[in-house]
């Protein structure tokens, strides 16, 4: 059975008490969602431009995987507009404990920048893994 | 003749490295060729040396904001560069002073990628036919 990593165990530091607002955390994620689209929407044309170059076989091939990322990038970005647009409606008063939440989150810059973009103090997790990668 | 915003420098200064990375996939993945600066300080420096054709600048940098940002790149020579000044929070009256130091359009954030492309082509088109607008226009969350 899968358990889920409590906050002590990747984010040693992080303040249980810290809890920013739902609004700013939806701002946050719409950010990063975003920047994940862009990044698909990236490999999108990188993957266009190394099939000019193939034969038509192989482009074919390839044609299918560059639809998924396409819709990869849409499905992004629209999932983005959603967490900003909820970020809209949400009283600004309403706050959540993001604190183990965060701690689930394993790769170290994205969690990181989120801290830094909620207000959080980055001292506070200097024992998160600073590696981008958690290859299980 | 059509615009072609493919030969355009855009430089981008904002301290959020998320925003940061996602401006310059975009307007790169779009044709443009973006300048990355995460203070005001390393923005500057490079403005010593070459002079984009757009800027988009975040309203709260640490250490030195917008505005006193604004003001030390209008003191360097060459030519006034448009900006388009983003933020979480963009004050009515920081968008007035702006305005005077070269501020041509706004975007709240958190934004989409599409938005910002599509403001800083919108931005650079007018600035291309209009050399030196009598009365600039500023978009407030349009």
């Amino acid at each position: 059975m899968l358990s889920r990593k409590r906050a002590s165990q990747s984010v040693p530091n992080m303040k249980p008490s810290f809890a920013p607002s739902v609004a700013m955390t939806l701002d946050v994620l719409a950010a990063e969602i975003e920047l994940a689209g862009a990044r698909c929407i990236y490999l999108d044309r990188l993957i266009g431009e190394v099939m000019e170059g193939l034969p038509e076989l192989e482009r074919e091939r390839l044609l299918e995987g560059l639809h998924g990322v396409d819709l990869l990038a849409q499905h992004l970005t629209s999932l983005s507009a959603f967490a900003r647009g909820l970020s809209l409606v949400v009283p600004e008063d309403v706050t959540a404990p993001v604190g183990e939440a965060l701690s689930d989150v394993t790769l170290g810059a994205l969690v990181e920048r989120m801290t830094t973009g909620l207000g959080g103090d980055l001292d506070e997790v200097e024992a998160a893994d600073a590696g981008d990668l958690d290859l299980f | 003749m059509q615009f072609d915003g493919r030969a355009s420098k855009i430089m981008v200064v904002d301290n959020d490295r998320t925003t940061l990375e996602m401006v310059q996939i975009r307007l790169d993945v779009a044709g443009f060729h973006p300048i990355a600066a995460r203070t005001g300080r390393a923005a500057l420096e490079v403005l010593e040396t070459s002079r984009p054709d757009a800027l988009i600048l975040e309203r709260n940098l640490p250490e030195m904001d917008a505005l006193a940002f604004l003001r030390a790149m209008a003191a360097l020579p060459g030519r006034p560069v448009p900006v388009l000044l983003v933020g979480r929070s963009l004050a009515a009256e920081d968008v007035r002073a702006g305005v005077e130091l070269g501020v041509r359009d706004c975007l709240a954030k958190p934004f989409s990628g599409a938005s910002v492309v599509e403001r800083i082509t919108r931005m650079l088109k007018r600035s291309t036919t209009q050399a030196s607008p009598a009365r600039p226009a500023v978009y407030i969350n349009a």
